[in-house]
């Protein structure tokens, strides 16, 4: 065949090679997964699952006994499974919120935790009907005794604030590292460490008197 | 050794600034980890098996393992940390024996779950490679089909040309 002169060899083996780091490349491409960037979202909603809503009646003033509901969800965009856990905290005006440029948790007193272990791009979204089941007030200070949390009873202990003015929901969201089989308040992500934190503020101003 | 006021020689000068360079990289990286040794926090609630199996689900996602498969493992590890949670409120002297059999439940999926993401681990890996292979190699053939085309396709434009100027007729204007 005529078409199969050493020159046209020649054409077809440099169109050959040419295709082949074509084809290969994009064969590269498809087998290599894409760098994406890796971070959790935290986020608290209303009653009725929007950022609105977060007090019955739109009233701060939360009373002994009346329920809030809140939904509470983590979004993991790590890129892999995580075991992540949700800190609940209560501090008042004067504890310390977490630190984002050290990366530090509040050092107000731990309430309650919860776990859920989350694939890459899935959301977990759970209730939080939270309720003051007795506060008293003490000279001026209305001091939180019991929290009740989806049902569930919690003993507080030095939770004071002055007039019943400033109390805070803290939620901080840690990850369970596999390697040091330890709880870090955030997460790691391009060498560089990350945390999320809320915190929803209220008041408590009709304690019963001690 | 050194005593008193004695002076120190020359050969022991770079043993002094050995020992001192040694001392302020112990401090130095002291400093640096500390950060990180203060947010951590030992698991103290969960089982210490929650970390091995988290680490083997990781291993899995990276060998190429699909959503479906990984959810399989969570839902268990999940349903884990469920048991977990319900025996960490059984404080009650009366509820040992429940407490010891929710913890030896937890401990039988974590070793389920950790088993499973090892094999999924070695049958995504096999897969995931054979994928690559034949990516790289439908890359070869798809390079060899085109130049095929493109040899046909140059033969034929010529075929064509050669028919063309065949058919030209000359007329006198």
């Amino acid at each position: 065949m005529s078409f199969l002169s050493s020159q046209n060899r020649r054409t077809l083996i440099t169109v050959f090679i040419t295709l082949l780091i074509v084809c290969e490349m994009l064969a590269y491409v498809a087998t290599t997964p894409r760098p994406q960037e890796q971070f959790f979202q935290l986020y608290v909603l209303g009653a009725h699952h929007m950022a609105a809503d977060y007090y019955p009646n739109n009233n701060t003033d939360i009373s002994i006994g009346e329920a809030v509901a809140w939904y509470l969800g983590v979004v993991d965009n790590m890129g892999s499974v995580q075991l992540v856990s949700v800190r609940v905290k209560i501090g008042n005006q004067t504890i310390k919120p977490p630190d984002d440029q050290n990366a530090t948790e509040s050092p107000a007193p731990l309430v309650a935790e919860y776990m859920r272990v989350l694939q890459d791009n899935e959301t977990w979204e759970t209730p939080f009907v939270w309720t003051i089941t007795d506060a008293v007030s003490t000279g001026g200070s209305t001091h939180l005794l019991t929290l009740q949390f989806n049902n569930e009873t919690y003993q507080l202990q030095d939770r004071t604030a002055s007039g019943g003015h400033n109390f805070r929901l803290i939620f901080e969201l840690w990850t369970l590292q596999p390697d040091t089989d330890t709880f870090q308040f955030g997460w790691v992500a391009s060498g560089e460490h990350r945390v999320a934190w809320l915190q929803v503020w209220f008041n408590m101003t009709s304690p019963r008197l001690a | 050794m050194l005593y008193g006021c004695d002076y120190l020689n020359e050969s022991q000068l770079p043993q002094i600034h050995t020992k001192l360079a040694i001392a302020l990289g112990i401090v130095i990286l002291a400093v640096m980890l500390l950060p990180i040794l203060a947010i951590s926090q030992s698991t103290g609630t969960i089982e210490p098996g929650f970390a091995g199996a988290l680490g083997a689900m990781r291993q899995a996602e990276m060998a190429g393992a699909t959503p479906s498969e990984i959810a399989a493992l969570v839902a268990l590890l999940n349903k884990a940390l469920e048991l977990n949670g319900e025996a960490l409120k059984l404080t009650a002297p009366g509820d040992a024996n429940r407490r010891t059999q929710l913890i030896s439940e937890v401990d039988q999926i974590l070793i389920t779950v950790q088993s499973q993401a090892h094999d999924l681990t070695t049958i995504a890996s096999h897969r995931s490679s054979t994928n690559k292979a034949l990516t790289y190699v439908l890359g070869i053939v798809a390079a060899f089909v085109g130049t095929i085309l493109f040899g046909f396709s140059v033969s034929f434009y010529r075929a064509y040309r050669i028919k063309r100027t065949f058919q030209m007729r000359i007329t006198r204007k």
